[in-house]
């Protein structure tokens, strides 16, 4: 018999947390002649955004370094992270692809509020339709 | 963009933001400069290069209304690439200026609250937030000006702070001041014997315009109304921080409770194109009555497109199909000398170009679309009483 093992997952305080309303009330209108590319530049944009945060945190990390001669690119290849720092750079992953999906979770948004019915019959239909 | 990077004052109620918060603010920044700077001027090499002769050819005829360049321009693909973006950066915007908001929502509302030294702050939980301000989040900010997600939140005016900065990407001060601060160098130059002793500001949002009438004239008692809360308590934890007196009061523009003739000056920044018809009558008729006699009635906006060439008129009106502005395009096509004849004003109606206070010198020198702040002009509509 296949048993299901439930792993203990550890809610993260960035779920705990109140959370703004993300999406503007009102249509979004979308531009090219398939929408699908509006939203992959959309994407495309945050990540972009997200490479510059990035890159300028490393610049301002070797800046610093720099003038407090505190250390060399050596020193931070044999870095090794522990499980706390690996454990925030999983947080800030999710965070940041919850930012770059950003787009597609609105949509949703906008579905859940619209078409949930909807949705609910079609599970019924698929579940059901052997009877 | 030329001249200094000018970053925004961090006024002690001006949310806090870790490094990679600011970062992702700056690159929203960035990305509208790049936007106004690098794609901006291809729409109108596209217009002539491509979307004008096609629609030449295809109807015999020049496209000469707002819908007939939008009929050339919309299947164009640099127009919907530079759509498409403008339109993206306008949501990373909020979405940077909301992330450090959301994560201290509550020490906001409370250092908020410490703030409020000086002026005053009457709240109304009864007003009823006006169905033109509810129907759509106004230019796309989530869950508009009125949300409010605990017990004092301030949460929406910080966000709007911010992002105003963003916005203008500088060019409207460090202060986000520049429509007060032109409004007031106008007023001083050309009536220098105009005195005001009360001063009130209508839809104020976190007072950005208020406090240069505060400064400009130290003698006079300055009110400042909006319909939403969570900007007003904002508004006043900031006026306060920055030193500065205003009586915040939530009202609604249309219908006040300040007494008839009790006012030497009402004025209101980018207000009006955020009402709608019915309003728009009810609020110049709520300036004439609240005015005294010779009192000035002052209502500064983005240009109207009057004298426009249809092209500009398009791209200017990007903001009324999306950026949730709905009334815009009304809004820049009204009959304002009848508006105010209507509402009882007789004098001649003030509608004139005052040139920004701030840096112009640095400034793009046109309005378009997504470069709200760049005019280097604002439009003041007005009359006295």
């Amino acid at each position: 018999m296949v048993r299901l093992w439930v792993p203990k997952v550890r809610e993260s305080s960035a779920d705990e947390q109140l959370e703004l309303q993300r999406k503007a009330k009102g249509k979004r209108p979308f531009y090219f002649s398939n929408p699908d590319v509006d939203k992959l530049l959309s994407m495309i944009m945050a990540l972009t955004g997200e490479l510059a945060i990035a890159r300028d945190r490393i610049d301002t990390l070797e800046r610093v370094a720099a003038a407090k001669k505190l250390f060399s690119s050596e020193d931070i290849e044999n870095f090794e992270l522990d499980a706390n720092a690996l454990e925030a750079r999983a947080g800030r992953h999710k965070r940041l692809l919850r930012e770059v999906n950003r787009i597609i979770i609105g949509e949703l948004e906008d579905l859940e509020e619209a078409d949930e019915e909807d949705y609910s019959a079609v599970v019924e239909q698929v579940e059901y339709d052997d009877r | 963009m030329s001249g200094p990077y000018v970053e925004q004052n961090a006024h002690i109620v001006l949310p806090k933001t870790d490094h990679d918060e600011l970062s992702r603010q700056h690159f929203v920044r960035s990305f509208k400069e790049h936007i106004v700077e690098s794609l901006h001027p291809g729409l109108r090499l596209a217009y002539e290069k491509r979307a004008r002769p096609k629609y030449l050819a295809k109807h015999q005829h020049e496209p000469n209304t707002i819908q007939e360049v939008a009929d050339a321009m919309k299947p164009d693909q640099h127009y919907q690439a530079w759509s498409s973006l403008l339109r993206t950066s306008q949501e990373m915007m909020w979405s940077s200026t909301q992330i450090p908001v959301e994560r201290a929502i509550n020490d906001l509302a409370a250092s908020s609250t410490d703030q409020m030294t000086l002026g005053s702050l009457n709240l109304n939980p009864e007003l009823k937030i006006p169905d033109y301000h509810t129907a759509v989040d106004i230019h796309c900010q989530p869950g508009g000006y009125h949300t409010e997600y605990i017990e004092g939140d301030v949460a929406q005016g910080a966000i709007y702070d911010r992002a105003v900065y963003l916005y203008a990407m500088g060019q409207m001060g460090s202060n986000n001041a520049d429509m007060g601060d032109s409004t007031v160098a106008w007023l001083k130059q050309t009536h220098p014997e105009f005195s005001p002793t009360r001063i009130l500001d209508m839809g104020c949002a976190v007072g950005h315009s208020t406090l240069p009438y505060a400064d400009g004239y130290p003698e006079a008692e300055v009110h400042a109304i909006d319909v939403a809360a969570p900007m007003l308590r904002y508004a006043h934890a900031r006026a306060s921080a920055m030193g500065s007196t205003v009586h915040f009061s939530q009202q609604n523009a249309e219908h006040t409770e300040f007494e008839e003739g009790s006012f030497d000056l009402v004025v209101s920044h980018i207000l009006l194109h955020e009402t709608s018809s019915a309003a728009i009558k009810n609020v110049i008729k709520e300036c004439f009555r609240l005015l005294r006699p010779g009192g000035w009635m002052l209502h500064v906006e983005t240009p109207p497109y009057e004298g426009m060439e249809p092209f500009d008129k398009f791209l200017f009106d990007w903001d009324s199909e999306n950026n949730n502005e709905p009334f815009w395009r009304k809004s820049h096509q009204l009959d304002l000398e009848g508006l105010a004849r209507d509402s009882g004003f007789s004098r001649e109606t003030l509608q004139i170009m005052v040139p920004s206070a701030f840096q112009e010198t640095q400034r793009t020198n046109t309005f378009q679309g997504g470069d709200f702040g760049g005019g280097g002009v604002w439009f003041v509509y007005g009359c006295q009483k």
